[in-house]
């Protein structure tokens, strides 16, 4: 009932903001509108939105039965996550890469990607109120790394006076535990809201061989408490804070010694947020954000001495004033900020800063009931690479009360990052070494002077700036929505220039390479989704999302068309010619992915049941033959089904149990994929106070 | 039977084109057809390696003889990994093999039959003190696997101890060529295919 109530209000607010393109809609799908803010940096519908985008409710988080935002995000359409050397697992969207996404929690954004992917595991999905996807090229307002697109977290939040308590236990195959406790309470002006999560694991082993387990044991505790304070209708406090911290066994085995260690992560965020409004038409809202993410880790040798030390310490200090003008038919939203960042870490010289300065602006346009125009641009000056100019422009149109159609063209860029530019690393058994574009002469005449280095490459040149990776991403999609069935489709292309590898500069009189970073490629990807839902009746649902993906380097193509790329016949071991069609693409990229998902309620026995099944296509992670590129000649990394299931059984408001299993047929393919462990059972106890 | 006939005709439109051109010695006619032929098994054994000084007797080939000789006659020799060719000078290796011949190499990107020509006398390059004509390494190392691969589209153009032309492409490092050589693979054996022209043109 307090359900229905609260959409009612919701529908309210929309209409007074929309009333001007809503006025066709019936009742019916307004009470179930949804609302997304990370797309224009105000509330928006969904459906009039000219982006592609989806929002994953507490509901579908909950039923779903998992813990960590890796483990639901993975299974959104088109978004696969990928693990990176280091384990950490990262999201492609749209065929690219984790790098290029940029993840926000509350609408800032996190940090500490190490070495480029943010791991999305650090985080707990017990407090998430709703998790908002934009797809596409989203520099026009966030900047840096919104290339792929954005995904903000948002938490729980009380709406009413209310004093409620949440209390979760969940136990899991490989010892893994998750406890969560959750405070929410608002009276009169003060509200607040306190999380805790504990989250333990045995880790897992997919090779029994080797002394160490695929996964080693970790632990982490996630403390979040956020408080909000209303001084009056008019001006508006929040204050939230979040600590993370996590501890994870470090074991190697080096030359047959074996060695043992520790990994820390330590996280801190913090957001103040001062929201004004000055009258009908213009809100303001003032932020400042602090974060800090720090990793420590150790490896010791058999008698307990020190064989490898390494940090890792990066602070962002940002703050940013928005403000939204609101018009009849129209709403301008304008923000100015800047960014202040530093990081220290083992393998850089000495402690590098960042300093930017930025604006933009975005004119979100209703000129009649069936049009809306969005259009933005934001600007970054920055204190290490040229200035980026990143506009964007989308409409939506809304053929009738049940389709709309919806277009959008952007610019998308990722700032070199700090390793990048400031890398100074040298591998110390087996000697070649990697420095970062800013450092690199400087480090390549060290050596020199030192007599280190044999030759250097002809044509390296350090004199001009390394350039962002750029890219131009568009889209093109429908959203249909009619009774009891929902379809919404996007083709999307993204197109990346200078994206930044790593190049040969010079060999060491070792034999060993020099490496730095350059604008070396041009990569594009295109390909569309759909994702059609249809509800039979409200305790019956269907899902089917699939996603086809084609990703590709536009050198490779070069060199294929002059016909310089070669592979071995594997009868008469002869060298041929590769074709264009030979190619198969990026690395890690399938071209197929798809899920399918039904959600059954029994209402008498207050149990629901969701199924899930997600498959993925054939893809590539290694060029077994050598020649450079992923041909069909090479090793691939099979197609597999993953099913889940959870079963979730409520008693009375006050407790429900659910059990299930994520992995439930057991795949495993230990030689190519680590990061899935073969089934896991697990157990839920919820307590709500 | 339709198809029969048509490879049949075919195959005898070839002979009388080989046969047609198979007295004309003018290098601007239809090139002769060499024969190719293939080398298995060639083991090149090495002492040392894995950070020890290498040593040990190169096997010398001789492509006009195709097989393994004793004599100064040699075009390639082979020990482990390394290749060297019977011209220049000498390199300063262990065990190295006197060069009295005028041999040289050059490195050309393609498959095998596509090299039909004899590259420019620029793009030749002889042993010499400390460097090697062989200059960029013919394989890939897996430092995983450990396994040799030879580069696909690598194909060299010998000229031989006594200035005539041999084309030749590494197939494999390891006994018995398997198509997926592993850990128990025998390493330091040879197959690889060539092309010998002992006439003095610029066609293979």
């Amino acid at each position: 009932m307090k359900k229905r109530i609260f959409f009612m209000l919701f529908f309210y607010s929309i209409y007074v903001t929309y009333s001007q393109e809503k006025v066709t809609d019936s009742l019916q799908s307004k009470a179930l509108e949804e609302v997304i803010v990370t797309a224009t940096r105000t509330e928006r519908s969904l459906s009039s939105l000219p982006l592609p985008s989806a929002i994953i409710t507490a509901d579908a988080i909950s039923k779903a039965g998992v813990t960590r935002l890796s483990d639901i995000i993975a299974e959104q359409t088109g978004l696969i996550t990928i693990p990176d050397f280091g384990g950490a697992e990262g999201i492609q969207m749209q065929g690219l890469d984790a790098a290029y996404t940029l993840i926000l929690l509350d609408g800032v954004p996190l940090i500490g990607r190490s070495a480029g992917t943010l791991d999305l595991s650090r985080i707990s999905v017990g407090n998430i109120s709703s998790i908002e996807i934009v797809k596409g090229a989203s520099s026009s307002l966030y900047g840096s790394d919104a290339l792929a697109g954005v995904i903000n977290i948002i938490t729980k939040k009380p709406k009413e006076d209310v004093f409620s308590g949440t209390g979760t236990y969940r136990y899991a195959t490989f010892e893994t535990q998750d406890a969560n406790l959750d405070f929410v309470w608002k009276k009169k002006a003060f509200s607040g809201s306190v999380f805790t999560n504990y989250f333990a694991t045995d880790g897992y082993d997919l090779n029994e061989a080797t002394p160490e387990k695929t996964v080693e044991a970790y632990q982490n505790v996630t403390i979040q408490p956020k408080f909000y304070y209303d001084f009056s209708k008019r001006l508006q406090l929040v204050l939230g804070t979040r600590f993370y911290h996590q501890e994870q066994d470090y074991k190697a085995t080096i030359d047959s010694e074996r060695y043992k260690g520790l990994s820390k992560i330590m996280e801190w965020d913090t957001q103040i947020k001062v929201s004004q409004k000055w009258n009908a038409s213009i809100d303001s809202e003032y932020e400042l954000y602090a974060t800090n993410y720090k990793t420590d880790e150790f490896l010791n040798d058999s008698q307990g001495f020190a064989f490898e030390n390494s940090f890792y310490n990066q602070w962002v200090f940002r703050p940013e004033i928005r403000t939204t003008f609101s018009f009849p038919k129209s709403k301008i939203t304008t923000g100015l900020g800047l960014n202040h960042e530093t990081l220290d870490r083992t393998y850089f010289a000495s402690e590098v800063v960042f300093n930017s300065q930025y604006v933009y602006l975005q004119y979100d346009y209703n000129p009649s009931k069936k049009w809306n125009i969005l259009t933005g641009f934001r600007l970054d000056n920055h204190n290490q690479y040229q200035s980026q100019w990143s506009p964007k422009i989308a409409a939506n149109y809304k053929l009738n009360t049940h389709l709309s159609l919806k277009s959008s063209i952007g610019y998308g860029y990722k700032a070199p990052d700090f390793r990048q530019l400031y890398f100074d690393f040298t591998n110390s058994a087996i000697g070649y070494a990697v420095f970062g574009y800013n450092v690199a002469e400087e480090r390549l005449n060290a050596l020199d002077n030192q007599g280190q280095v044999l030759f250097r490459t002809n044509g390296i040149d350090f004199s001009s700036e390394l350039k962002p990776e750029s890219s131009v991403n568009l889209n093109l999609g429908s959203f249909y929505e009619k009774h009891n069935f929902k379809w919404d489709t996007n083709v999307f292309y993204n197109a990346i220039s200078n994206l930044i590898d790593t190049k040969v500069i010079a060999q060491k009189t070792n034999g060993q390479n020099v490496f730095s970073y350059f604008n070396i490629d041009e990569i594009f990807t295109y390909g569309f989704e759909n994702n059609f839902h249809y509800s039979f009746h409200s305790n019956l649902k269907f899902s089917l999302g699939y996603q086809y993906l084609i990703a590709k380097d536009k050198t490779v193509l070069q060199e294929l068309d002059s016909g310089t790329v070669f592979a071995r016949d594997a009868n008469t071991l002869e060298s041929f010619q590769l074709k264009k069609t030979d190619y198969f693409g990026l690395f890690n990229r399938s071209k197929h992915t798809a899920n399918f998902k039904v959600l059954y309620t029994i209402s008498k026995l207050k149990t629901t049941f969701n199924l899930r099944v997600f498959y993925r296509s054939k893809y590539g992670i290694v060029d077994s033959n050598n020649n450079q590129i992923l041909d069909q000649y090479d090793v691939f990394v099979k197609d597999y089904f993953l099913t889940n299931l959870s079963i979730t059984k409520t008693f009375n408001q006050k407790m429900s149990v659910q059990i299930g299993s994520n992995n439930l047929f057991n795949f495993k393919n230990p030689d190519q994929i680590s990061a899935i462990s073969g089934r896991q059972l697990f157990a839920r106890i919820q307590f709500n106070l | 039977m339709n198809t029969k006939l048509i490879q049949l005709s075919i195959f005898s439109l070839f002979i009388f084109f080989t046969s047609c051109t198979n007295d004309d010695d003018a290098v601007t006619v239809t090139p002769v057809s060499l024969e190719t032929k293939t080398v298995t098994n060639l083991y090149a054994p090495q002492t040392g390696g894995q950070g020890q000084p290498t040593a040990g007797a190169f096997t010398k080939f001789s492509f006009s003889e195709n097989q393994i000789v004793a004599s100064d006659n040699w075009d390639i020799a082979f020990r482990g990994t390394t290749l060297i060719v019977n011209g220049g000078e000498a390199i300063g290796l262990t065990d190295e093999p006197t060069r009295t011949g005028d041999g040289a190499v050059s490195k050309v990107v393609g498959t095998f039959n596509t090299v039909t020509t004899i590259p420019d006398a620029a793009s030749f390059a002889q042993d010499g003190s400390g460097t090697y004509a062989f200059a960029e390494p013919w394989y890939d190392y897996n430092g995983t696997t450990h396994i040799i691969t030879p580069k696909a589209g690598t194909i060299y153009v010998v000229k031989t101890h006594d200035g005539k032309y041999a084309k030749f492409e590494i197939l494999s490092y390891y006994q018995d060529a398997p198509a997926n050589p592993d850990m128990t693979s025998v390493s330091r054996y040879y197959t690889f295919k060539f092309v010998y022209q002992p006439n003095n043109t610029t066609h293979f």
